[in-house]
């Protein structure tokens, strides 16, 4: 039974693995006739060991992944009864839509445009592109984050 | 926007050579941000430490360690620093 799991567990990169630790703060123990007890000269204290039960599907990643990437509808329109568009992943074709908002669909086009400059040997153009794509992917970013800005004025201040 | 639509703004002629691009810059913009994220569950095994990161995965956000005793998966730390034990073969 894992309880407080936030506080039990850790993890650490390794490679393309991670590695999963408990973290103890006890001394090895041992069942005898029923009873827990401490093993004789186990060290006390802090301890990372193995996972020590099994839990299915215990393990939760989150992260970005090339999932749905191209799809049979248009992801930025809505339907007739203002719902969001259902969308089916395809097989890219030229018809396929593309599953990014306006605003990176409009970034990829950059990208496209410093991949073919640079393909013809022009660097300049390919590094204008480039950060005009970053710029796009930045202002996409900062579109889901409304932040506010207060000032002070004094009494007499030209509004 | 269609694929067709992005080739033709970019003035790429090759269809496929297009989408490869595409595909590639799907990869950056899903590797710098938060745009469209998955999650994958995976059993954890009594005595087993290691367990491969999902194959498709490009940037990793969180790892959540399930509950049981509220049936809830809760997001677990990093370790910053090699624990002394470094394989464990009675754990």
């Amino acid at each position: 039974m894992s309880f407080n799991t936030n506080n039990t567990w850790v993890y650490k990169i390794s490679g393309r693995n991670i590695h999963l630790y408990q973290y103890l703060y006890s001394a090895t123990t041992d069942v005898l006739a029923g009873y827990s007890i401490r093993i004789p000269d186990a060290y006390f204290g802090d301890q990372l060991v193995y996972p020590d039960e099994s839990i299915t599907a215990g393990l939760r990643f989150e992260g970005t992944a090339f999932i749905e990437s191209f799809v049979n509808n248009d992801p930025n329109e809505l339907t007739g009864s203002n719902a969001n568009p259902t969308l089916t992943e395809e097989s890219p074709t030229e018809t396929s839509h593309v599953n990014l908002s306006r605003m990176l669909s409009l970034a990829v086009v950059d990208y496209l445009k410093a991949q073919k400059y640079e393909a013809s040997g022009n660097v300049e153009l390919k590094e204008y592109y480039m950060r005009e794509f970053w710029k796009k992917v930045g202002d996409n970013n900062s579109n889901k984050i409304q932040t506010g800005m207060s000032y002070t004025s004094t009494t007499y201040s030209v509004k | 926007m269609t694929v067709q639509e992005i080739i033709e703004r970019a003035g790429i002629k090759e269809a496929n050579l297009g989408i490869a691009y595409i595909k590639d810059a799907i990869h950056l913009i899903q590797s710098q941000g938060n745009d469209a994220l998955a999650t994958w569950k995976v059993d954890i095994v009594d005595g087993t430490r290691d367990y491969p990161l999902p194959a498709n995965l490009i940037k990793l956000k969180s790892i959540s360690i399930k509950d049981t005793n509220d049936d809830k998966w809760k997001k677990i730390k990093r370790l910053l620093s090699d624990p002394t034990v470094t394989e464990d073969n009675s754990p």
